[in-house]
């Protein structure tokens, strides 16, 4: 059989704006709200289908959460609830300045290695690239407030690449604090 | 409240009747069972007011024991006294060779089964029917306790345990003849024990070291709910390898050549019980019994320290990394409990403390805290405090992937995602008239499936034959609230479902599982047969019950006269068969019910969902 669908998108289930712009704090009440009534373990004693059903609610509820939190992955939907045309995820910039940041910035991230300051060096790129991030989110936002849904594209791929090199940022951090 | 029944369904407006449950920490080398009773939870004794039940077992060729006898054989029948099995838990043979100096037994394999077995003069076993004897010990134990049958029971598992690990423990309870309610992680259990949910919100860290596995958990404690921020740990770690790290200090001590399965028994014996007098006392004597000598040592507890230091170290940064996965550092937690028997290591404490810069609590006795709070979770899934918010979310605890190109893992769930979680992925088919497949899917962090840990296979079969990439089949993995997965497919351009068959790496088949349960019982076919009835009628009747409800509520408000009309035909039918009809033909009854109120219940789903969000209940709704 098979089980009906929430036809809400992640922002409608949620009770939120189909916006970029959200509030992380709202996004995190909502998430425990509909966790606190349609979760499995309220469910315990109900017939299987209410089981099955309770799972696929909190099931969604939680991927919503997911996705929503992470601002890439959150421009990412916006677009494709829009109706964009996404490529997957091997695709790539044809920008090449901005390609040649990213090499110079994952070469000053790979320096962070070793060195008497490499903590206190790897901080001052890690201010860099969060200001990389909000001036890319604000990109994004503008274009896809425009309807201008390629460059809106490029922008969210962006986003994801400066996303990839901060995770890379912070593991090596974790590592030089090692005690 | 439920989906479908959105009031207290006909049939239990009565007076709430207490329902008996149970929560059993099934441990490494110590398990326990507790419940609630008269608001308070409880670890059970047995008869000699013992609350521990060594988690050993013995096969002998005439008998077989579980719990302190089958302790005492451990030095004298080493091979038949089967202790530690929760390290063997979802385990296959090649894991089960490199812990072959940990576990001295006899270990088959067979061509038809990736589950090892181990030899014993009573026969082989697996580390699930072995454990299956904990439990049933133990649901004994809490029945003649409560005087009654058990609604259900909680078990707990460490939070770092994977896909195997959890599906053997579920098939352990399911051998045992226990209804599961829920698989609980041990942190989130202890964090429940200590009542935390009654102070003040925050932000806590639970260190949980056993015998044979290590965990740490971050949980953020916001207005009833516990929410899993991060959890990590090595699920082959713990007190044993003390146990271990002193044996082989004493072997080189006491001028050991030659080892035997008796001798080395006696050995790590003898280091457990020096490691537990160093708990209190700054130096210990102890004694070992080897060609006839008594050979008698002293260790003091700064050549204890250093022996497992390197250990603690370890779990530490363990810590470390989890406070990295949840975006904290340690001064933003806010209170550190202190899970499991060797968290009574001095070392241990100061360490953890040092680490965290307060002091841990350990108020509660640590080899029961975690059984305290199952006792509490389970009485609350049982349905005995309807007016309670608590509610415990917990993560995935490693990434789940499957096996790409070149035996590359792509990730398809990331650790540490909320559950229950679904995802979906399509693929098509690369071949004209292709009507099968196969996903290997895998658990694990690193980029290479071969250092991943493999879960299952799954082959997809039965879609219709197309040209190659015309099919389109979308695959949903699905982890549970036990942190349990499961994949279901679908060609989506026909609708047809695939037939899935699945063969778990380490696992046991559903088809074992059935054979051990009617292995276990007398009359074997007409029980089963009577218990799958019953259970069809009990489902029946819920069915029925949550529908009437529903129906009553907004039938006429969400659905057209034919609707509502097609929705009776078929509850009708339900009714008539109940009591006279195979466990079969009621099945098949329930699933028209269910088909028949498919569009129903998604626009109740809707509703719901909505009404949730507005903070409103639904019996509020007025209809």
């Amino acid at each position: 059989m098979q089980s009906p669908e929430l036809s809400q998108d992640y922002f409608e289930l949620l009770g939120l704006n189909p916006a970029f712009d959200i509030d992380p704090a709202l996004l995190h009440a909502a998430q425990q709200r509909l966790q606190a009534s349609h979760h499995p373990d309220r469910y315990v004693g109900s017939s299987d289908q209410d089981k099955r059903l309770s799972v696929q609610i909190a099931s969604r509820v939680n991927q919503a959460y997911e996705t929503l939190r992470d601002p890439v992955k959150r421009s990412r939907y916006l677009l494709e609830i829009n109706g964009a045309n996404l490529p997957d995820d091997s695709a790539t910039t044809a920008d090449t300045e901005f390609l040649m940041e990213q090499i110079e910035l994952r070469e000053a991230v790979d320096a962070c290695r070793d060195g008497e300051d490499a903590l206190a060096r790897s901080k001052l790129i890690e201010t860099r690239l969060e200001q990389r991030a909000s001036d890319l989110a604000q990109v994004f936002v503008a274009c896809f407030n425009a309807d201008r849904f390629d460059e809106a594209i490029e922008a969210s791929r962006k986003m994801q690449f400066v996303q990839r090199i901060q995770q890379q940022l912070a593991e090596l951090q974790f590592e030089l604090e090692d005690f | 409240m439920a989906l479908l029944q959105i009031s207290e369904p006909g049939g239990s407006s009565a007076p709430h009747q207490h329902r008996f449950s149970a929560g059993i920490d099934l441990g490494t080398t110590n398990s326990l069972v507790a419940t609630v009773r008269s608001g308070e939870a409880v670890c059970l004794p047995d008869a000699e007011g013992r609350r521990l039940l060594p988690s050993v077992v013995c096969y002998a060729a005439d008998r077989r024991e579980v719990g302190y006898p089958a302790w005492a054989h451990q030095s004298n029948d080493p091979l038949n006294s089967i202790s530690s099995v929760k390290r063997l838990m979802g385990r296959g043979l090649e894991d089960v060779r490199r812990l072959g100096e940990v576990l001295p037994y006899e270990f088959v394999g067979s061509d038809d089964s990736p589950v090892p077995r181990i030899r014993t003069a009573g026969g082989d076993f697996s580390a699930v029917e072995i454990s299956s004897e904990i439990l049933r010990v133990l649901a004994e134990r809490a029945r003649d306790s409560l005087n009654g049958d058990l609604e259900g029971v909680v078990i707990t598992v460490p939070a770092y345990f994977d896909d195997a690990q959890r599906q053997a423990t579920r098939d352990a309870a399911r051998l045992a003849g226990l209804n599961l309610f829920r698989l609980l992680n041990e942190p989130t259990a202890a964090a429940v024990a200590y009542g935390l949910d009654q102070k003040s919100d925050g932000v806590i860290a639970v260190y949980d070291l056993g015998g044979g596995t290590f965990d740490i958990s971050i949980l953020r404690l916001n207005r009833g709910v516990f929410e899993v921020l991060a959890t990590g740990g090595d699920s082959a770690l713990g007190g044993d390898d003390m146990d271990h790290a002193l044996g082989e200090w004493i072997i080189e001590h006491c001028g050991i050549e030659e080892l035997n399965a008796g001798l080395n028994r006696q050995i790590l014996l003898a280091a457990r019980s020096a490691k537990e007098a160093l708990t209190l006392s700054e130096a210990v004597e102890f004694s070992v019994n080897y060609r006839g000598q008594s050979w008698r040592a002293e260790i003091d507890r700064h050549q204890f320290d250093d022996l497992i230091r390197g250990l603690v170290k370890k779990t530490l940064q363990a810590c470390r990394r989890a406070l990295h996965d949840a975006g904290l550092k340690t001064d933003q937690i806010d209170d550190v409990v202190m899970v499991g028997g060797s968290t009574r290591v001095p070392l241990v404490q100061s360490m953890v403390g040092d680490f965290f810069g307060r002091d841990p609590m350990c108020d509660l006795d640590p080899d029961q805290v975690v059984a305290l709070g199952a006792a509490i979770q389970a009485d609350i899934l049982a349905g005995n405090k309807p007016d309670s918010d608590m509610l415990l979310l917990d993560v995935l605890p490693l990434s789940l992937g499957i096996e790409t190109m070149g035996g590359l893992c792509e990730k398809i769930i990331d650790r540490n995602t909320a559950i229950p979680v679904a995802k979906a992925q399509e693929f098509t088919t690369f071949k004209d008239g292709q009507t099968a497949m196969s996903i290997h899917v895998v658990q694990g962090e690193r980029e290479l499936v071969s250092d991943c840990r493999s879960l299952a296979r799954f082959e997809l079969r039965g879609f219709p034959p197309m040209v190659a990439g015309a099919a389109r089949i979308r695959v949903t993995y699905q982890v549970d609230a036990d942190g349990l997965m499961s994949v279901t497919a679908e060609e989506t351009t026909s609708g047809v479902a695939a037939d899935i068959v699945v063969k778990p790496s380490y696992g046991l088949t559903d088809s074992e599982i059935e054979a051990m349960l009617r292995d276990s019982m007398e009359h074997a076919r007409d029980d089963i047969e009577a218990r799958m009835l019953k259970e069809q009628q009990v489902e029946a009747r819920r069915v029925i019950e949550a529908i009437d409800a529903a129906l009553k509520q907004d039938g006429k408000v969400l659905l057209s006269e034919s609707e509502l009309e097609a929705i009776q035909l078929k509850r009708g039918e339900l009714e008539t068969v109940l009591e006279s009809a195979s466990a079969d033909e009621i099945k098949q009854a329930i699933k028209a019910v269910e088909v028949a109120s498919e569009t129903y219940v998604a626009r109740r789903m809707n509703t719901s969902v909505k009404q949730a969000l507005a903070g409103k209940q639904i019996d509020e709704v007025d209809v």
